[in-house]
């Protein structure tokens, strides 16, 4: 049952996740235009979208690249909600920014609710191999045990940066598919949510 | 043609409006200038645009709030399109907020910091637990079981009775365990992060904190160059520096000071000079200005004068002032004597008022010059009055034997000086009146005292009744003669009154109404007069009237007098003028008039009576011819009539007078306002009727008087004896007479009145028969033929005046017929 190409190409929103300083937006501004930004200026939101190939098929990639800073965490939860697969970068010539992905991993399945939502966990900083502090397989075994892919990317080289947006654009599209499926039934997360609640009283 | 621009990525995507974003897409133009084009959330955005590269824009966003497109627009790309969004809030910043730039907190602050709905609501977006608080609203918790548990608290995080259990009731009582375990990592981070000193803030806006360091640093090292320049204690430098300039400045300004002081007081000095050359100048120039006449000049002086040394100290002064007043004191003696003196302008007499109170003039000029005009005019009233009357005296004098010239003299006289005083009034008192206006309407450059209203009133009353009482004290003297000329007088006196109709008019009506009155009396009277002259004017020229038979001329010719007095009357009197009241509202001004009108009347009817009661010369009936004696036809005089004609003529007269001039004389009288005159005419018709009467009945008299007489010697002629023995041949003459006689009587009645034929004839008739019955009666014998002939003869003369025998006649007849003896036999020719 593979989707035809529709006059609206498929929209598939990435949204950036990851502690401030790892190089979330250098990724995307090189995904998007080739070209990496030495200066840093913190993010607080930015969208981007453009029409893409992937395996012969245009689609739509809507990036939302979200701010790192601990400040805009309360207002995470409204972006997460809309997002269908996430990059969580850290970098690894940063511990605590490894650290954090811990919570940003739980913030987003608590949000979306869906422990197999599209996910990549994306160490960056890759050229920037003799500062590591993250080993390769201390990431790796995290990675694992989310069941997620793991990636090490280089904004700065380019290494990686467009297979990790199409990796996950395929988790994305290959899971919409499986929903598609599902839907003709009923919709099992829902029940699934409501199970989910907590109720004290 | 290049590609359209296309804006793929916006950063940030959201913001208040001045919000930094840097715009990316392709084809954004190759060089700045090709960016031609920019709107965020549809604000025009080009102003602050910057562009980068063919990728990159640069620019602030707008006012736009909300989401809305990034548009891009190129020289050559055209209007673009966007994959993104940009939305643009308002943002406002609370007082907890943390913020790295300077906010202006006023507006917020006017809120009130103890405003529980904007805490609230502030914190409601920063939840603590930095959880989602969207959907609580979904199961709210139940306020009342919230107070139950927590009693005192609540939920409010600013609150000091901030309750945690409410707070979590209330706002996360539908989150999951592990989300409210997640939310307290949450909270514990941010809490070690605030304890960290503010750590992440500074991270957060690293750009602002390393914006105020430099240039604090930059502050630091200019002051410290200062310092090295100009040494530690710089506020003294300042000083000396200001110390300096303060003393330089004084140096400069002294010189200039000190010049001006000189110059003012040299200024002032000039001018006290010219002031004391001023007073001392002051009494020749008042002299000289006197002289020529420029008093304003005068007064403009003096009122300096007093004003600067009004109230000087200094003796020579006061000296030289009084010296002024004196002057100024004669020039209001001179302007005095001018304003008293008239006549003069209205316009001078204003002026001189003005200058005398401009000159502190202690009556009231305003006032004095009313009452010197109403002197002035009084005093021309006497004058004119005394000048005419002087000049008829001494006419009167000089011409006494000229009677006639002097009498009209005299007449031109009265009749100039009439108008001569309503034309001093008409000249004068305008004048005297406007002044008055002026006076009392302040005009007069002093406060008008309004209790001398009524005294100005008094006085031109006065003026005027003088006026009134010289113009009537001139009456006309004699009688008719002045008569032509009352009306005109009247006009004088009306003109100079419909000058004042608003002013006075109680007084002038009176003057007006006397005149008006007299005119009409003596109208009337003079009319009555000449009626009564009417008599010689009388020419016996008979007019044949279709209806009322022989008329004079005179009915014709009092009527037209009439009604030419009448119409004099009405032109002059009758009408009325502006507020004159009704000239016969006055009872005994209707009474004059009508026993006027009434004697007018009388005098005609005199006049009718007289012409036919001057039958004392003897003149006899030239018409009843007497056998006996000779005729005195050819002894008849020119009149073209005889007097029993006149007699005739009279009474037809009246009767025309009666039935015709007299409703007409009425009607016109009436017509023109004269007052109700029937009564008038009720008297008038008697008389006239009464006067016809008498005429008839003497001209009865006097026709059947001769003709009576003639009778019986016409009867006895040639001595005639009844007791005759003659038969009858014929009528005796003396019948044939009698018929002649009554006959010739008739043919002047047909002639002159044919109404009168029967009543006069059978008059006659009644009269001639009680005659001849009379006579018969006084017959002593008569033999058989006297009778015959006497029968014969009383036939005769019935058969001949047969439609004139009145009952009373036929009696007459009868009784002599009675007196006459039987007859054998009747003869009748």
């Amino acid at each position: 049952m593979s989707k035809k190409p529709a006059p609206q190409p498929a929209l598939h929103k990435v949204i950036m996740v990851g502690s401030g300083g790892v190089g979330k937006s250098a990724l995307t501004l090189q995904f998007m235009y080739d070209e990496f930004v030495e200066d840093y200026e913190p993010t607080k939101a930015d969208s981007y979208r453009k029409k893409v190939v992937l395996d012969g098929e245009e689609v739509q990639i809507d990036i939302l690249d979200t701010a790192g800073q601990e400040d805009y965490a309360a207002i995470r939860d409204n972006y997460f909600r809309s997002g269908e697969g996430f990059l969580c970068v850290f970098s690894i010539t940063e511990e605590e920014s490894f650290q954090a992905t811990q919570e940003f991993r739980e913030q987003i399945l608590r949000v979306k609710n869906d422990e197999n939502i599209p996910f990549l966990l994306v160490g960056n900083k890759g050229d920037l191999d003799e500062k590591r502090k993250v080993s390769l397989s201390e990431a790796q075994a995290r990675a694992q045990q989310w069941g997620v892919p793991y990636v090490e990317t280089s904004a700065k080289t380019r290494e990686n940066v467009d297979k990790v947006f199409f990796d996950l654009m395929r988790e994305i599209r290959s899971r919409k598919m499986e929903d598609n499926k599902i839907s003709n039934g009923r919709n099992k997360d829902k029940c699934k949510r409501k199970k989910l609640k907590c109720s004290i009283l | 043609m290049a590609q359209t621009p296309v804006v793929t990525g916006i950063s940030p995507k959201e913001g208040p409006p001045g919000t930094k974003v840097t715009i990316r897409g392709e084809n954004l133009g190759n060089k700045p200038t090709d960016l031609i084009g920019l709107t965020i959330c549809g604000c025009d955005c080009l102003l602050s645009a910057e562009w980068k590269s063919p990728n990159k824009i640069i620019a602030r966003s707008g006012p736009g709030k909300g989401r809305g497109d990034i548009i891009v627009t190129t020289v050559r790309g055209g209007k673009g399109t966007s994959t993104v969004q940009f939305r643009g809030y308002h943002e406002t910043i609370g007082p907890l907020t943390e913020s790295a730039v300077w906010v202006e907190e006023t507006p917020v602050q006017s809120l009130g910091w103890g405003s529980r709905a904007l805490s609230s609501s502030s914190f409601q977006i920063e939840d603590p637990l930095g959880l989602s608080v969207e959907g609580n609203d979904r199961k709210k918790f139940p306020e009342d079981s919230l107070l139950e548990l927590f009693p005192g608290c609540n939920g409010d995080l600013a609150s000091e009775e901030f309750s945690p259990g409410w707070f979590l009731l209330e706002h996360h009582h539908a989150t999951s365990f592990d989300d409210l375990r997640v939310g307290l990592t949450y909270l514990k981070r941010k809490v070690d992060t605030q304890k960290e000193g503010q750590l992440s803030f500074l991270k957060g806006n690293v750009g602002s904190v390393i914006e105020q360091l430099e240039t604090l640093e930059n502050l630091k090292t200019t002051f410290e160059e200062d310092i090295i320049k100009h040494g530690l204690n710089r506020t003294e430098t300042i000083e000396s520096a200001i110390k300096e300039c303060i003393s330089e400045g004084n140096m400069l300004f002294d010189g200039v000071l000190k010049g001006r002081e000189k110059a003012d007081r040299t200024r002032n000095a000039l001018g006290v000079l010219q002031r004391f050359r001023f007073l001392f100048t002051l009494p020749a120039s008042i002299e000289r200005n006197m002289k020529r006449g420029e008093y304003d000049t005068i007064i403009n002086d003096y009122g300096r004068v007093n004003n600067l040394f009004g109230k000087t100290d200094v003796n020579l002064f006061k000296k030289v002032l009084a010296e002024v007043r004196l002057k100024v004191s004669e020039l209001k003696n001179v302007l005095r004597e001018k304003l008293q003196t008239m006549p003069n302008t209205l316009e001078t007499q204003k002026k001189i008022i003005r200058n005398l109170v401009h000159l502190e003039y202690d009556d009231e000029p305003g006032w004095e010059a009313i009452n010197v005009h109403s002197k002035y005019i009084s005093d021309q009233l006497n004058e004119c009055h005394l000048f005419h009357i002087t000049a008829e005296m001494n006419e009167d004098n000089v011409i006494i034997f000229t009677h006639i010239i002097f009498f009209q003299n005299g007449l031109n006289h009265r009749v100039e000086c009439v108008e001569d005083l309503t034309q001093v009034i008409c000249l004068r008192l305008p004048d005297m009146w406007l002044l008055g206006q002026s006076y009392f309407n302040g005009e007069l450059y002093v406060k008008p005292d309004a209790s001398k209203n009524q005294e100005f009133k008094k006085l031109i009353v006065g003026v005027v009744s003088q006026m009134c009482r010289l113009v009537r004290s001139w009456p006309p003297p004699k009688g008719s003669a002045l008569v032509p000329w009352l009306p005109h007088c009247l006009r004088h006196v009306r003109s100079a009154y419909s000058v004042y109709k608003n002013v006075f008019s109680t007084c002038f009506l009176a003057l007006v109404f006397i005149p008006r009155l007299q005119c009409i009396k003596t109208a009337l009277k003079n009319v009555g007069d000449q009626v009564k002259n009417l008599s010689s004017k009388e020419n016996w020229v008979l007019i044949h009237d279709s209806k009322y038979g022989v008329i004079t001329q005179l009915p014709k010719l009092f009527e037209s007098m009439m009604s030419e007095c009448l119409a004099g009357l009405k032109e002059s009197v009758l009408q009325k003028g502006h507020r004159e009241s009704e000239l016969f509202e006055n009872e005994l001004a209707k009474k004059d008039v009508t026993s006027l009108v009434l004697s007018c009347f009388n005098a005609y009817v005199q006049c009718l009576d007289r012409l036919t009661a001057n039958n004392d010369d003897g003149e006899q009936s030239m018409v009843v011819s007497q056998i006996a004696t000779p005729t005195f036809r050819q002894s008849q005089q020119s009149t073209s009539l005889v007097w029993e004609q006149r007699v005739l003529a009279c009474a037809s007269n009246c009767r025309y007078s009666k039935l015709v001039t007299l409703p007409r004389v009425i009607g016109l009288a009436q017509s023109h306002g004269l007052p109700d005159l029937s009564q008038v005419m009720d008297t008038t018709s008697n008389n006239l009727s009464e006067l016809q009467n008498h005429l008839v009945f003497t001209y009865v008299e006097a026709k059947s008087d001769p003709l009576v007489g003639t009778i019986e010697p016409s009867m006895y002629i040639g001595h005639f004896d009844w007791d005759t023995d003659l038969p009858p041949t014929d009528l005796r003459p003396y019948a044939k007479e009698i018929i002649a006689n009554i006959i010739a009587v008739h043919a002047e009645l047909e002639h002159v009145c044919s109404w009168l034929e029967f009543e006069v004839i059978s008059q006659i008739v009644e009269t001639v028969m009680e005659e001849v019955s009379r006579l018969m009666l006084c017959v002593p014998r008569m033999s058989v033929c006297g009778s015959q002939q006497a029968r014969l003869d009383i036939a005769g003369i019935k058969h001949a005046l047969e439609p004139f025998i009145t009952q009373q006649a036929d009696g007459f007849i009868n009784e002599a017929l009675e007196a006459i003896p039987s007859l054998k036999e009747a003869g009748d020719e």
